[in-house]
């Protein structure tokens, strides 16, 4: 399921190339973002001002609850779009999306594609992005503050030895971050080794036994819900390190979840969380 | 060949073999998974501390009965659907039960409940015998009620609850609505005997009431007239099946989602190798049903390596299939 | 003597059109009934009256001298058995375990059926001539072997009152006069009523004891065949010239539409 979705994700993104804009004259003055993450960058671009719509799902910085709602992020209304009347439109590849993106280039609205699920899109989206915005150098400095920050992050547990940590995402049924994902680079950033990133997928479904297998010595629970759950699934594995230690850690927050200008708060918390020894 | 009528021997006979296959499935599936466990260690000296006894005693056998009771339940709800509504396609989720549970354990979801704490099955327990109740009452004119509304109904209400799962997938927040998504598609998943033995006593309960109404669902066969000049009550036995079958469906449901045909292939292919005699057909597609999902569970468990696939996905693709082939037989056997 | 079974002034409207005006019947023990009449006429509706799946607007039923009203399921499917004009069947039910169907009114509803009841089945299997028959699934059967099955069923109902609803539509003439051959043979040794629905007037002539004639929803006539097959009445109550003929050999009316153009 979580493969197919994938799949279609690759596909959606072929058909899908950045148009150049054909309004001609000066960097887009109005914006519709239809991607959390791509809203947090746009906002922290400085081009804030100029998003004239967002996703129902956009909700940071706070500030955004103010703009239009233009449809979901998994499927965006292509009228509320057009009737806010974009210059340019930034969008994440999803099944979902592939014919409102369609629909628009069309309609002859610009939109420009990014992918958001590694810290490598996220370098290459912030520049995309700030190149069509017009604010190249911003750009530049956005993504040298992502890397520092991150580079500073894990300098605090260079010492330190690297903790088996498993990264949960959905509680029933279990499904857990695998290898190259955003959560996976993060997770390793702050110190934690991936005891899931030889699962074949980047969202595995597993079972607990494999929990019990695996023994890791920290487990971040970043679902969904209340913590009495993860307690609930856990609390019988008793051989399982992180269990027997008290190191089962509930992780609230979207920051984890989105390659937006916050991984670094998110890698903060994951070090909080795997390594409470390294303070900060 | 099978034999020209029912027999309490064959009965006897066919539900201890079914039962014994049912007790083997349960012991060599607890031995499979996606990591190996040595039954060995795990009761040998000190076998309680062992991670071979946590992974077999505290989640894989509890896993491979909650798969045996939800498996036994749906295909015992489906082939007395099949001759409750005399419809060879009828389904434990037709009933639009299955999708009020959905409804209602996605409202819990959303509200912020955790899929492992005991509010979203409660929730879709509730879910479901709300929609049963609502199915039964729009379904029923001049006190009587029809197969042909009840499956109608049904399929109005599925209609009705895709819908509003569409809904709220398209408002809550992408987390959420993946998480809601998971749930429906239906895993089992416990480490607790308790809920397991919960459901178990429950489910027996439902199976039993069923079998008190074999013999008028084997002459509902004979339609509603028929089935009333042969002495059935037909207006109560058609309630109290539609509420027994509703009770299994929901119960199942609530603890593991919708994991679909099972419900509609073991009653066939039970049906075909049995006769439909539901006095022998009822217990033996709950202990079919129950070794149908245990296995197809621990494929779900041991396919993909590490990971592991919705079990729904399994009995999908073996099913699936497989009804073709039933399909094509019946075709083949009666048209000249 | 108490009739086995009598209707009295029955009235039964679908929609407000009524089928059945005042209708009505009384069988004796070991009687055989006849009721004859055009399409439409309710003859069918009458049969499910008289079995108690429908209710009469007006008119009451009475089984041994009770009103069918005050009877449970059950009870009513021990004294009366029906054989319906157009069964539904699940085809895949053997021979043998239909007619064994015929036995639940007498089983708790938990049993399986006991040696007696399969003994009982069996007997009448082979006093119907489809003995060989009994595991095949129905749908491996011909027409007039499944129409015997059926008889069979009700007939180990051991019903003091069996209605036939136009038990020989689909048979030939060999196994039309089979069907009634038992059936007199069932009345002669257990003295039970039988009212039949009949499409064949000079089937119902030869074989009835006596005749009801609806027309419209009304009795037209009823009375010994002879009395009630005149050419006037059944031109009248069918619409179209009828000859009405003397067989010898059936001591027994013949009846023909003439059709319009007529002789």
């Amino acid at each position: 399921m979580r493969a197919a979705c994938a799949t279609l994700l690759v596909l959606a993104t072929v058909g899908c190339a950045p148009v150049p804009s054909g309004a001609g004259g000066g960097p887009p003055a109005r914006v519709v973002s239809l991607a959390p993450s791509l809203t947090e960058i746009v906002w922290a671009l400085g081009a804030g001002e100029r998003l004239v719509g967002v996703c129902a799902q956009c909700d940071y910085p706070p500030a955004v609850a103010a703009l239009p709602r233009v449809g979901g992020y998994l499927a965006p209304s292509v009228e509320a779009v057009i009737g806010v009347r974009p210059d340019l439109v930034v969008v994440v590849p999803s099944p979902g999306n592939r014919e409102a993106v369609r629909a628009l280039e069309r309609v002859g609205v610009r939109v420009l594609v990014v992918h958001d699920r590694t810290l490598d899109d996220l370098r290459a989206s912030v520049r995309a992005l700030a190149g069509a915005l017009g604010l190249t150098a911003a750009g530049e400095r956005l993504v040298a503050d992502v890397d520092h920050g991150l580079a500073a992050v894990h300098a605090r547990v260079a010492g330190l030895p690297a903790r088996r940590v498993l990264l949960v995402v959905g509680h029933s049924p279990l499904v857990v971050a695998g290898a190259g994902t955003l959560q996976d680079e993060l997770l390793t950033i702050a110190g934690g080794t991936n005891v899931a990133a030889d699962a074949g997928q980047a969202w595995p479904q597993v079972a607990p036994e494999l929990v019990v297998a695996r023994a890791p010595e920290v487990i971040v629970d970043a679902a969904m819900g209340t913590e009495a759950g993860g307690h609930d699934l856990f609390a019988g594995l008793t051989t399982v390190p992180a269990v027997r230690d008290g190191r089962v850690v509930a992780l609230r927050g979207d920051a984890l979840f989105r390659a937006g200008p916050r991984v670094v708060e998110a890698a903060e918390a994951l070090v909080r969380a795997i390594h409470p020894e390294a303070g900060g | 060949m099978r034999a020209s009528y029912l027999t309490r021997r064959r009965l006897l006979a066919t539900v201890v073999a079914l039962l014994a296959a049912l007790l083997v499935s349960i012991a060599a599936t607890s031995l499979v998974g996606p990591v190996h466990a040595s039954l060995r260690r795990a009761l040998g000296p000190g076998g309680p501390s062992t991670p071979d006894y946590v992974i077999i005693v505290r989640t894989r056998l509890p896993r491979v009965l909650l798969g045996a009771v939800v498996g036994g339940s749906l295909s015992a709800a489906g082939a007395a659907l099949q001759a409750l509504l005399q419809n060879p396609l009828a389904e434990p989720h037709l009933l639009g039960v299955s999708s009020g549970a959905a409804v209602a354990g996605m409202v819990a979801l959303i509200a912020g409940a955790d899929p492992v704490s005991p509010l979203v099955p409660a929730a879709a327990f509730a879910g479901a015998l709300g929609t049963m109740a609502l199915v039964y009452l729009a379904a029923r004119a001049h006190g009587r009620t029809t197969p042909h509304a009840i499956l109608l109904v049904g399929v109005v209400c599925n209609a009705i609850a895709a819908a509003a799962i569409m809904l709220v997938n398209a408002i809550a927040s992408y987390a959420q609505a993946r998480g809601v998504l998971f749930w429906i598609m239906g895993a089992l998943s416990t480490q607790s005997y308790a809920l397991v033995a919960l459901v178990a006593v429950y489910a027996l309960a439902g199976l039993g009431w069923l079998v008190a109404h074999a013999q008028s669902l084997n002459l509902f066969a004979a339609g509603d007239e028929g089935a009333q000049q042969l002495g059935v009550d037909v207006e109560g036995a058609r309630r109290s099946v539609f509420v027994a079958a509703s009770l299994l469906v929901a119960a199942a449901v609530s603890v593991s989602g919708m994991i679909g045909f099972v419900g509609l292939i073991v009653p066939h292919l039970l049906r075909l190798v049995l006769g439909p005699d539901q006095r022998l057909l009822l217990p033996a597609s709950f202990l079919g049903g129950a070794v149908f999902l245990v296995w197809a569970d621990a494929a779900a468990r041991t396919a993909l390596g590490p990971a592991e696939l919705p079990v729904g996905v399994v009995t999908a693709l073996v099913g699936g299939p497989f009804f073709v082939f039933l399909l094509r037989r019946r075709l083949a056997r009666t048209l000249p | 003597m108490t009739p086995a079974l009598e209707a009295e002034g029955l009235v039964f409207a679908y929609d407000g059109r009524r089928v059945l005006d005042g209708v009505s019947l009384r069988v004796a023990p070991g009687e055989l009934v006849g009721v004859i009449g055009p399409n439409g006429c309710g003859k069918t509706t009458l049969v499910r009256l008289l079995s108690g799946v429908l209710m009469p607007h007006a008119g009451t039923v009475r089984l041994a001298g009770r009103p069918l009203a005050g009877h449970r399921r059950r009870e009513i499917a021990r004294r009366l058995a029906v054989l319906p004009q157009d069964p539904h069947l699940d085809a895949s039910f053997t021979a043998l375990e239909v007619v064994l169907m015929g036995r639940a009114p007498h089983l708790p509803p938990l049993a399986l059926p006991r040696r007696e009841d399969v003994a009982i089945s069996r007997a009448v299997l082979a006093r119907l001539g489809v003995a060989a028959l009994e595991g095949r699934p129905l749908d491996r059967l011909s027409g007039g072997e499944r129409q015997r099955v059926l008889l069979g069923r009700a007939l180990v109902q051991e019903p003091d009152v069996l209605l036939l609803d136009e038990p020989t539509t689909h048979l030939d003439l060999r196994h039309q006069a089979g069907i009634y051959d038992v059936v007199d043979a069932i009345r002669r040794e257990r003295g039970t009523a039988v009212v039949s629905v009949l499409h064949d007037v000079s089937l119902a002539a030869a074989r009835c004891d006596r005749l009801v004639l609806l027309a419209a929803g009304r009795v037209a006539g009823e009375g010994p065949p002879a009395a009630v097959l005149t050419a006037e009445a059944l031109s009248a109550a069918y619409g179209v010239p009828v000859t009405v003929g003397w067989s010898p050999e059936a001591r027994a009316p013949i009846v023909l539409a003439r059709g319009r153009s007529g002789v």
